[in-house]
């Protein structure tokens, strides 16, 4: 079982591995010393929400076998620790013959290197089709352009859609705005060859979990700024969106479930060195930061109440509707970051993927 | 929780992933996680289907390995590795060949100790065997002044599950019987058959039920009529009983019958055919007598009791005779 289905999911393994299960950070006098604004609205003890039941029991288990905390120096020792569990074999992405896959070099940023795209097409379609541009999680820092892919497969089989899967440079190798410009290159060269990949150029949805969501959020924020592809739809799952690492969520699930706010803390600075909640960060690297999030295309939004990412994505909701956007936006009650990732089987998580397959099958018309 | 089962097999199956399964069910249980939730995690970890029942108290809960709900299965292999929860009637299985494996085992073992602590909190603790008349439930059942949770309560306990009709049935002796009222009544003795109701409403089904055992005859020569009577049935007859209390006098049409029947062996059989059946010449047969025998039986038989029995309205008054000779029998609870 763990050959087979869990390879896709290492981004949240890395998560996991991430979490800082140490309680330091619930001392009240912390979270005055942070001089956040968001933080003087916060009770002095800010009781955690519980986690779904369900969802407990299974961070119990896997918990089990987690260090307990991740600073910068240990990204390589993470990364070596992915390459222990395989990444999802060419078969599981064909599933069964279902798609027909390809990986493809495609042109980079200008300068940059090329940038490997992971194509999965629904065998024997003739129409043009809808397709998934896939940018994969990994706080940035970690995996590749198979992580994450299952789930997108699933949608993908369930409403025949083209999968489009960016391979991006990573952090702290390659800050900001190496990973995303990789994705954006991505994007725009999918768009320009849709005709050839049978792709109906009308309904490219950008998705993305975690790190991948804030890029696919950028995307649509470059997309819209760059005049470049007409998006039909953005699915940002637990999107981490907020470099500045702030919220009451933030505070409030320190040291708790998975990527706390010091694994958050890790990510971002590995992404933007020691601009990183400084006045200059980029909305392409941290979407929270934009300004102006009028004329995007239609956004899902979903993340768990329990859950660092909680506060800044249901305040990018917010400020969809506030723009005069459109935003479907569900926070699963006791839900840990990615958790229906890490527990597909729980009640709460067989809930949050339907709501994704409904969301997605009104937005494309599938 | 695919990762879940995966991280579990790769483990060493006597050490690591018993204490993960521990873990997780521990954490079910200090959660307060519902049944759904537990047999979730038994199929889950198992890595095959997972199925909790409990007639007793109406459970069946069974979960695919992929954590779908779903209750029709096929029906349970005696070989498949089950466990029953401790404490009362409920078993949970994987429904796998036999054996469970140490990972199996222990997940059996931890979810049917977690299901045990839900069942006790949510359904009430089980009773130590199967009683479907223990008579301390059954009185809670039937007396309209307990109060209804208690009542709810006790019809849990008596596997009698909410929503379905049921009905109370008073057996000769006034033993009650309370079961759902599409089980047969139980055969052999007298036996009074309320109207199919509600759980709460099993006072009044008990009530009528009670009424219709007066009327309940033995089946004998001495005392002909059926022996199981539904109360639905009684119409007017319901009243004449309400009427007739203990220590009432007979009425003279009641001392005419017993009379009469103390003239001849033949006699209370011979009316009750005459009253009951659809002719002279049905009641004949019934009786297993030549037609005109029993024409010279009615003729000694009107003589004693004073009136005809062979038009309507003398039939009527002796259907009625028949209905308050047993009703004066059986008076009833003082």
């Amino acid at each position: 079982m763990w050959r087979v289905v869990s390879a896709g999911w290492r981004w949240i393994v890395a998560a996991a591995f991430l979490t800082m299960v140490s309680t330091d950070q619930l001392v009240a006098g912390n979270l005055h010393d942070t001089g956040a604004p968001l933080s003087s609205t916060l009770p002095t003890a800010a009781t955690p929400p519980p986690f779904d039941p369900e969802l407990a029991a299974a961070l119990a288990v896997l918990g089990e076998t987690l260090p307990s905390s991740l600073t910068p120096d240990m990204i390589p020792i993470l990364r070596a620790g992915m390459t222990n569990v395989p990444s999802v074999p060419d078969e599981a992405l064909s599933r069964g013959g279902a798609f027909q896959v390809e990986e493809r070099a495609v042109p980079g940023p200008d300068g940059a290197p090329d940038v490997s795209l992971l194509i999965c097409r629904p065998a024997g379609a003739v129409a043009p089709l809808a397709a998934v541009y896939h940018t994969h999680g990994g706080g940035m820092i970690t995996g590749d352009n198979r992580v994450g892919i299952e789930g997108v497969l699933d949608w993908a089989q369930e409403l025949q859609l083209v999968v489009v899967s960016v391979e991006y440079r990573l952090a702290p190798e390659h800050p900001h705005p190496a990973p995303v410009e990789d994705c954006y290159a991505g994007l725009v060269w999918t768009a320009a060859h849709a005709v050839e990949l049978g792709i109906d150029p009308e309904r490219i949805i950008v998705a993305g979990a975690s790190a991948g969501g804030g890029l696919a959020a950028a995307l649509a924020l470059m997309a819209r700024d760059r005049g470049g592809p007409a998006l039909a739809g953005q699915v940002l799952i637990c999107p981490m969106l907020d470099d500045r690492n702030d919220t009451p969520s933030s505070h409030q699930m320190a040291g708790l479930g998975v990527w706390d706010r010091t694994a958050n803390e890790t990510g971002w600075t590995a992404l933007l060195g020691d601009s990183r909640g400084g006045p200059d960060v980029s909305p392409y690297a941290a979407p929270a930061r934009a300004t102006d999030l009028s004329g995007l295309p239609p956004a899902f939004i979903d993340v768990g109440s329990a859950e660092t990412f909680r506060d800044e994505d249901v305040a990018y909701a917010g400020a969809i509707w506030r723009a005069g956007g459109s935003a479907e936006l569900h926070v699963w009650p006791g839900g840990f970051h990615g958790f229906d990732l890490m527990a597909p089987q729980a009640a709460v998580s067989q809930d949050a993927r339907a709501a994704r397959l409904r969301w997605l099958r009104r937005v494309l018309g599938g | 929780m695919r990762d879940l089962v995966g991280r579990l097999s790769a483990l060493d199956p006597d050490a690591g992933a018993a204490l993960q399964v521990i873990a997780y069910f521990d954490r079910l249980v200090e959660t307060r996680a519902g049944l759904e939730a537990i047999v979730r995690g038994a199929a889950v970890l198992a890595g095959c289907p997972a199925c909790l029942t409990d007639s007793e108290r109406g459970v069946h809960v069974r979960v695919l390995p992929d954590g779908g709900r779903a209750d029709a299965g096929p029906p349970p292999d005696p070989a498949w590795p089950r466990m029953a929860v401790p404490g009362g009637a409920a078993t949970l299985w994987l429904e796998r060949p036999p054996p469970p494996g140490p990972v199996g085992a222990m997940v059996l073992e931890r979810a049917a100790a977690a299901a045990r602590g839900v069942l006790d909190r949510t359904r009430g603790r089980a009773p130590a065997r199967r009683s479907e008349d223990d008579p301390a439930l059954v009185e809670v059942l039937l007396d309209a002044g307990a109060p209804p949770a208690a009542r709810s309560l006790a019809a849990r306990e008596l596997g009698l599950p909410g929503g379905v009709a049921v009905r109370a049935v008073a057996l000769e002796g006034g033993v009650a019987h309370v079961a759902p009222a599409r089980k047969p009544v139980p055969e052999g003795v007298r036996a009074g058959v309320g109207p199919a109701v509600d759980v709460l409403d099993l006072p009044r089904s008990w009530a009528l039920a009670r009424t219709a055992l007066r009327l309940a005859a033995e089946g004998t020569p001495q005392d002909p009529g059926p022996r199981v009577v539904h109360a639905d049935e009684l119409g007017g007859l319901a009243v004449l009983a309400a009427a007739v209390r203990p220590g009432a006098p007979p009425d003279p049409d009641v001392r005419a019958l017993e009379r009469a029947g103390s003239e001849a062996p033949w006699m209370l059989a011979t009316l009750y055919a005459v009253a009951y059946a659809p002719s002279l010449r049905a009641a004949a047969a019934r009786l297993t007598v030549h037609h005109s025998t029993l024409q010279d039986r009615l003729a000694h038989a009107e003589q004693l009791l004073g009136w005809t029995v062979r038009d309507p309205r003398g039939r009527l008054r002796l259907q009625l005779a028949f209905a308050l000779r047993r009703l004066h029998h059986d008076t009833g609870p003082a």
